[in-house]
């Protein structure tokens, strides 16, 4: 699978409804130590009800500046919620079902020390 | 000295922007034309390139990102290859008017076809592309192009009447007999030159040559501050020599030896020849910043190996690229078309390349992942959104301006 | 929110933080830019197992995968361009490999360039003066 099968899917809920599109997928580096970096893996996946693509990441993060491009994009990614990625039943191709049940979690991205 | 070798690329990239062949002649024909009745505009342009220039080099410095790899990142391969292809046009265009530009500058100086300089002229901007250091030709045509300020000395030995030139500028407007639509065309192609995004691809692009980080945003802040006020006032001059001599007369500005005319009637053979000097260095240096421009933005699109600290076998693909468009634009001179007219269609694609140049350089200069502690601060979002409102305006004004005034025929 | 998950080592946003990023080698040279990920672990259409490992990200892809993306279709594997992520050393405003560029699939077109075009032209292997 690629990423960019994933990006912009469709989620739906375990009744068959949809909650929205698949924003982005959350990565964690928590995986079986390597050499270099741990793994690379997958715990969630952020919905957005609304809009279908942000590469921007206003909705999850405290940013806030500037105010011409911020609040527009937050208004347009309201509502924008991350799945545990055990919370996720089936992928197929444009379409993520969730399991029964599966609770909708704050999106916000922990504050990241800048690296260069 | 060392001092004025500092802020060479921010000269150089200023000259580019408003003393390139194109802007040479529309500075003349707008003065020519409307007196000073649209200096306000190069004002506007003036703080809109120093704001946006500044946040480019700041985040280059701070996050060693060059602005093209930023646009990237932030509107992805679509939108990003939508401004890839308007901005590589423009580049394209207008190294073609400049390589024109240099062969009309020397046929001033030597009487010889300019169709036979061209070539000579496009290997010349091989070479010193090839071989010359970055620090090498920033200061010879940053300094050679000072010159041109000969053209704010001529203006002062015309002894203008200054009260009817301050009334030109404090009254703008179209003079009787212009349409307002061609006054706000001219006004449009002033301010998309002034902005003209070559000019924070090169000056970012041109940080990472120099290889400024942290230490050196004072010296970016230096080098927008002096660049583009100074290519704002040559601009000016420019108009203003025009507006003094020409409009009176109503001499139509067509060709470049009507834009040295104030100039040789004010200061004589000397001030002629200083002006050929300038001319000369700012065509050439515009044909550089251009052509190395579409370099960089190709190679920071896809990802290649770019930068002229490099040698060349280790940038290859940037280096192809660029002989490429030296080629290019070599055909399309070739086929005998007037360089000058050349550059006027490309405000056609600044229209697609302004917003999507400047909307991912305000975001990332506001991302903390990016640029720690040295994100903008509130006066400078003001002016960025407020700058990003009237380029939208311009943008999307500027086709159909285009096409009721038929280019401001 | 509940402690079972609370982040045990830094997060990413696979889009935000590693889609269309610069890629350097080992000396700080560009390779590529990342234009795709690939995810092994996600079997489409068959039911996941919750207690099934979670998926993980196991290369970079370019090359014929950036086309793919602006104009849509699918090329088709055998022609991927992959750069395992255990080459990764480090990811911020750019994403840093610890091998040199030269030694990947990648940099071909850059090396093909580089050995019958620019390296032959006089001056082509020297820096600048």
């Amino acid at each position: 699978m690629i990423l960019s099968d994933l990006l912009g899917s469709d989620v739906l809920g375990a009744d068959g409804r949809r909650l929205g599109s698949l924003l982005d997928v959350r990565l964690e580096m928590s995986g079986t130590p390597r050499q270099l970096l741990a793994d690379l893996e997958v715990v969630g996946l952020l919905v957005s009800p609304r809009g279908r693509i942000s590469t921007w990441g206003f909705e999850r993060r405290g940013a806030d500046a500037p105010a011409i491009i911020a609040r527009p994009q937050r208004w347009l990614h309201r509502g924008t919620f991350l799945v545990d990625w055990r919370d996720v039943a089936v992928v197929e191709a444009g379409r993520v079902t969730l399991r029964e049940g599966a609770e909708h979690l704050d999106p916000m991205l922990p504050s990241a020390p800048r690296s260069q | 000295m060392k001092r004025l070798f500092s802020v060479a690329l921010g000269i150089l990239t200023a000259i580019g922007g408003f003393v390139d062949i194109g802007d040479l002649v529309t500075n003349a024909v707008v003065g020519s034309r409307f007196g000073l009745g649209l200096v306000w505009v190069v004002l506007v342009g003036v703080v809109g390139i120093c704001v946006f220039a500044q946040m480019s080099g700041r985040v280059a410095a701070v996050s060693g990102r060059a602005t093209f790899e930023i646009i990237r990142e932030r509107l992805g391969p679509r939108a990003g290859l939508a401004n890839l292809a308007a901005s590589f046009l423009i580049n394209l265009l207008t190294l073609t008017a400049e390589i024109g530009g240099v062969a009309l500058a020397l046929q001033l100086a030597t009487s010889v076809d300019p169709l036979l300089w061209i070539p000579v002229v496009a290997f010349g901007v091989w070479v010193v592309v090839w071989r010359a250091r970055f620090a090498l030709l920033e200061n010879v045509t940053g300094l050679l192009g000072l010159t041109l300020l000969v053209f704010a000395v001529a203006l002062f030995m015309l002894a203008p009447d200054w009260g009817q030139l301050a009334g030109q500028a404090l009254q703008p407007g179209p003079p009787q007999g212009e349409p307002i639509a061609t006054y706000w065309f001219f006004a449009v192609a002033l301010f998309g030159a002034a902005m003209t995004p070559y000019e924070v691809f090169f000056f970012s692009s041109g940080a990472i040559e120099e290889r400024w980080t942290v230490k050196d945003l004072a010296t970016s802040r230096l080098n927008v501050l002096v660049g583009f006020p100074l290519g704002g006032l040559l601009s000016v001059a420019i108009a203003a020599c025009a507006a003094v001599v020409l409009l009176p007369a109503s001499i139509d500005v067509t060709s470049l030896s009507q834009v040295v005319l104030p100039v040789a009637q004010a200061g004589g053979k000397v001030a002629l020849a200083f002006v050929i000097v300038g001319i000369l260095a700012a065509t050439f240096g515009a044909a550089l910043e251009t052509t190395l421009s579409s370099g960089y933005t190709l190679a920071q699109y896809f990802g290649w190996s770019w930068g002229k600290f490099r040698r060349p076998a280790k940038a290859a693909r940037f280096h192809l690229s660029m002989i490429i468009c030296l080629f290019i634009a070599i055909a399309i001179l070739a086929t005998g078309v007037d360089p000058i007219l050349v550059t006027e269609y490309s405000v056609v694609f600044s229209a697609v390349a302004l917003p999507l140049t400047y909307l991912p350089i305000l975001i990332i200069a506001n991302d903390r992942e990016y640029m720690g502690d040295h994100v903008n601060g509130r006066a400078m979002n003001f002016l960025g959104s407020v700058y990003l409102v009237i380029i939208l305006v311009a943008a999307l004004a500027a086709i159909p301006l285009l096409i009721i005034t038929g280019a401001g025929a | 929110m509940n402690d079972h998950r609370r982040p045990a080592g830094r997060v990413l946003d696979a889009h935000l933080h590693l889609l269309d990023r610069q890629l350097l080698d080992r000396d700080g040279l560009p390779v590529t830019t990342v234009d795709d990920l690939e995810l092994d672990g996600i079997e489409p259409g068959a039911s996941i197992d919750p207690d099934a490992p979670a998926p993980k990200v196991t290369a970079i892809l370019t090359g014929p995968d950036l086309a793919t993306r602006i104009f849509g279709g699918r090329p088709p594997s055998s022609r991927r361009v992959r750069i395992p992520w255990e080459l990764v050393t480090d990811v911020g405003t750019a994403i840093r490999l610890g091998v040199a560029g030269a030694s990947l699939d990648a940099t071909w077109a850059e090396r093909w360039v580089s050995e019958h075009i620019i390296g032959r032209i006089p001056g082509g292997r020297h820096d600048p003066e």
